[in-house]
């Protein structure tokens, strides 16, 4: 039975992911006193890039195989998250490790993509996005090691339900804002969108895709943001939790709609950093976190 | 003793002999005629007594005296004189001494003049092709008088051009010749170490049309305002106003009044317009989408009421030699100062919302900053040189039309970095609803136009400066035979600007990059002087909805 939980979880981020980006993008063009796309555009636009067709600029397999291995690993992770606080098949056999080792794994298949297809922007995007990468990973990782010390296992639900589960100590708190402050980032948002920055490197990494692969990168971003939307709710607010399955992932649904209003808002209030000064930000944030894990150790 | 006599007893007794006509038809201008192997020297002499090296006019005289002419001219701001230094060189020996290695912001004039009229230039530093294409044949001058304007020697496919070798150590990356940054075609090469900018080369001209030439052959002076306006779709009536007072000034035609203040009203109408759009512009350089949106919200209001003045959204067709097409009507007054409130208000929110901004600070303070020594060497122009603290505008400087009555600062920063041109051009954005205000109530009345003779009077000089939003705009008119003009030379303020940003981009970031490009505000429409118009037809044709998307869908053959 345990193992439909998975299969809801991954239907569910499948289905709703692009009906978030597209609530962000109507709300980001309200901000702007535009009009604005329909809400369905993001649906609309998977489904066109998949019925074109496949143009292989690169001519070699690790540019074919990238969005895929994108694609794999992000679907990978949402099936993990005990979404609705219910657990499934997956949760009990991977861990913590696995999950961050698997979001990574997403982030390495854009890079090889990039520099794959030999174009300069991309080249130039891939080399932010590795940056970004290692700078924005950590307080991901901590978040959920933060979560281990304190549920003293590693298993992922356990780590998740760990940071908040028993109440918020002074190392959740510090890990809530670390985490908020990381959210743009986590998510590719302005101010660092810096990876893809259309008016510097003309969309970095993707520069070189189009069609069905295009698509897949595509969805791969939407799901990654619903991940870390849906993370965030499922560590930081514990206390909607009801018990019942349905409303629980209902609440959840809703929160994460917060979150994404959340994030469209910073994004039209912000220009774009410059990657140094992005690192610079970022460092602040790795020191937030891992003290977070440091206060954890010692017991609050 | 006046400033002109005295500058000319301090060249005099230097270059006896060298100085062989000295002229000035009109206040404010001082034409000298010199032997072409002093020219280094006087253009000099002439900067080291506080001139602004403008730009160079190149003309072909073959047929009247088998000579190429040449003319640098100089400003000089604090005394409201333009200087005008004419020399020739005999077309079977076409060699200028070049005053670049003096005076870099030449760089680019005496090159276009190798390539446009085959004059060769002694000790120019990067004698390279900059206007013609690189399958261009090299022996034909499209500027000589001998070559027809619709000459299209035969293509080459192997021709390219020639980038500047990358520095060692670094790698380069392509900006153009299509980049979502330009907006235009250009083409940067930006050699990068790592992410730091160490250098860059500039090919450009990518659409030149020849409008002088074509002007200067084809068509009579009073259809010239219209394709001048076609120059830039942004500050045409800056291009149009240019040149109808070069060429009032090379005849001695006095315009009315009224018109002077009309014309002052659209340059600022068109001055508020373009900057709204610049400050969207750099916002999305930047990566701050909702600013530009909210800029180009604000512009919106200029753009329906000029249609509401001049019929157009944009390219107004409002100036004539001679005057203007239409007036300024009492209910017309009224809606102007209605929308200049409005948009006054609207711009001080957006400018609270940026100044208050730290994300914004970060991201233009220091960039691409250089000194106020440099800015004047590379002879910048218009908010980019008010940014770095050099205190120069034409309308204050060398005033034109209705300017002379009006008040107005001029404002200047000295950070000399981006943030500096995007202060100067906020606080421009107010001082131009100040101008406009006091331009329609003050507003004489009288007629539109001063009709000119028949016969305009051949081989006049005339020389008339615009600040335009970009800064200033140099038109150069010699007047000629069949009703039009034997020389029309356009400089916009680009030409000067852009020539310094290879310098501006040193040791910056690459994602600084369209920003400090930006933040001239390039026109490369403007420096290609490009315009295409049906010559053929003539009439104008109003293309419908369908028949565009028909030519969008159109198969390429």
């Amino acid at each position: 039975m345990s193992i439909v939980y998975a299969l809801v979880n991954v239907s569910v981020f499948f289905l709703a992911a692009p009906l978030y980006e597209g609530l962000s993008r109507k709300l980001t063009a309200r901000v702007q006193s535009r009009q604005g796309p329909p809400i369905l555009q993001p649906y609309y636009d998977i489904l066109k890039l998949l019925g074109k067709d496949r143009i292989d600029s690169a001519g070699n397999w690790v540019f074919r195989v990238a969005p895929a291995a994108a694609f794999a690993s992000i679907l990978a992770v949402v099936g993990t998250v005990p979404f609705g606080f219910r657990e499934n098949a997956l949760n009990s056999r991977v861990d913590t490790i696995t999950v961050v080792y698997l979001l990574t794994f997403g982030g390495v298949a854009v890079i090889l993509g990039a520099l794959s297809s030999r174009n300069t922007f991309a080249m130039i995007g891939a080399s932010r996005e590795m940056v970004t990468m290692i700078m924005v990973e950590p307080v991901l990782a901590m978040t959920l090691i933060l979560g281990a010390v304190r549920a003293k296992s590693l298993a992922i639900s356990g780590a998740i339900e760990g940071v908040a589960g028993a109440g918020f100590g002074a190392s959740a708190v510090v890990m809530l804002l670390a985490y908020l402050l990381a959210l743009q980032a986590f998510v590719a948002r302005q101010p660092f969108d810096i990876t893809e920055a259309e008016s510097e490197i003309l969309g970095g990494p993707f520069l070189e895709y189009s069609g069905p692969q295009y698509a897949l990168f595509k969805y791969y971003m939407m799901l990654k943001q619903m991940f870390y939307a849906v993370l965030f709710v499922t560590v930081f607010c514990p206390f909607t939790r009801t018990g019942v399955y349905l409303m629980d992932m209902g609440i959840q649904l809703l929160a994460t709609l917060a979150v994404f209003v959340l994030i469209a808002l910073v994004g039209a209030t912000h220009p774009r950093f410059r990657i140094d000064q992005a690192v610079r930000y970022y460092a602040v944030l790795i020191l937030a976190s891992l003290s977070a894990v440091t206060i954890s150790v010692i017991g609050f | 003793m006046n400033f002109a006599k005295s500058l000319q007893s301090a060249l005099e007794p230097e270059f006896t002999g060298a100085i062989t006509a000295i002229e000035a038809p009109a206040a404010g201008r001082l034409f000298l005629d010199a032997d072409r192997r002093l020219v280094r020297e006087i253009s000099k002499r002439l900067v080291a007594l506080g001139g602004r090296y403008q730009v160079s006019i190149g003309c072909d005289d073959t047929s009247r005296n088998g000579s190429l002419g040449l003319i640098h001219t100089f400003a000089f701001d604090g005394h409201g004189l333009v200087v005008a230094l004419r020399t020739s060189a005999p077309a079977d020996d076409p060699v200028v001494r070049s005053i670049t290695p003096d005076i870099p912001g030449a760089g680019w004039s005496e090159r276009e003049f190798m390539d446009l009229l085959g004059l060769r230039f002694e000790g120019h530093p990067k004698p390279k092709r900059l206007v013609l294409a690189d399958d261009w044949p090299p022996d034909i001058h499209p500027l000589r008088k001998d070559v027809p304007y619709n000459l299209v020697p035969p293509s080459a496919e192997d021709a390219a051009y020639q980038f500047d070798a990358a520095p060692e150590g670094t790698t380069t990356i392509p900006v153009g010749p299509f980049h979502t940054s330009l907006h235009e075609p250009a083409h940067f090469a930006v050699y990068v170490d790592g992410e730091t900018i160490k250098g860059c080369d500039y090919r450009g001209f990518m659409t030149h049309r020849g409008i002088e030439k074509l002007c200067q052959t084809q068509v009579g002076y009073n259809e010239i305002p219209f394709i001048a306006e076609r120059i830039c779709g942004i500050c045409g009536s800056v291009h149009a106003t240019a040149y109808a007072q070069a060429v009032e000034e090379a005849v001695g035609l006095r315009i009315p009044r009224r018109a002077e203040y009309i014309r002052t009203v659209m340059l600022e109408i068109e001055r508020l317009h373009s900057h709204l759009l610049w400050l969207g512009v750099a916002m999305h350089l930047i990566g701050f989408e909702t600013l530009f949106m909210h800029s180009w919200r604000v512009r919106e209001h200029i753009m329906w009421l000029s249609e509401r003045i001049t019929g157009n959204r944009k390219t107004y067709g409002m100036v004539v030699v001679g005057g203007v097409r239409r007036d300024i009507t009492p209910e017309l007054r009224q809606d102007i100062e209605v929308v200049l409130d409005k948009v006054e208000a609207e711009t001080r929110g957006i400018h609270r919302a940026v100044i208050g901004d730290t994300a914004i600070h970060r991201r233009t303070r220091g960039v691409g900053r250089i000194s106020a020594e440099e800015a004047v060497a590379w002879g910048l122009v218009g908010p980019v040189a008010r940014a770095r603290g050099v205190d120069i505008d034409v309308r204050r400087d060398h005033p034109y039309a209705a300017y002379d009555d009006l008040r107005f600062d001029v404002p200047i920063a000295d950070s000399g970095d981006v943030w500096g041109t995007v202060h100067v051009r906020f606080l421009e954005i107010f001082e131009s609803t100040r101008i406009i205000r006091q331009a329609v109530a003050q507003m004489p009345a009288g007629p539109l136009l001063t009709e000119p003779d028949a016969a305009l009077p051949p081989w006049k000089h005339g020389l008339s400066l615009v600040e335009a939003p970009r800064g200033e705009s140099v038109h150069y008119v010699i007047t000629g035979e069949d009703n039009r003009p034997e020389r029309w030379r356009v400089r916009a303020p680009t030409y000067s600007n852009l020539q310094a940003v290879p310098r501006m981009l040193l040791n910056n970031q690459f994602a600084d990059f369209p920003i400090i490009l930006g933040s001239i505000d390039p026109c490369f429409s403007c420096t290609d002087r490009v315009v295409v118009i049906d010559l053929k037809s003539g009439t104008e044709r109003i293309v419908r909805r369908h028949e565009l998307e028909a030519l969008a869908k159109r198969q390429p053959e």
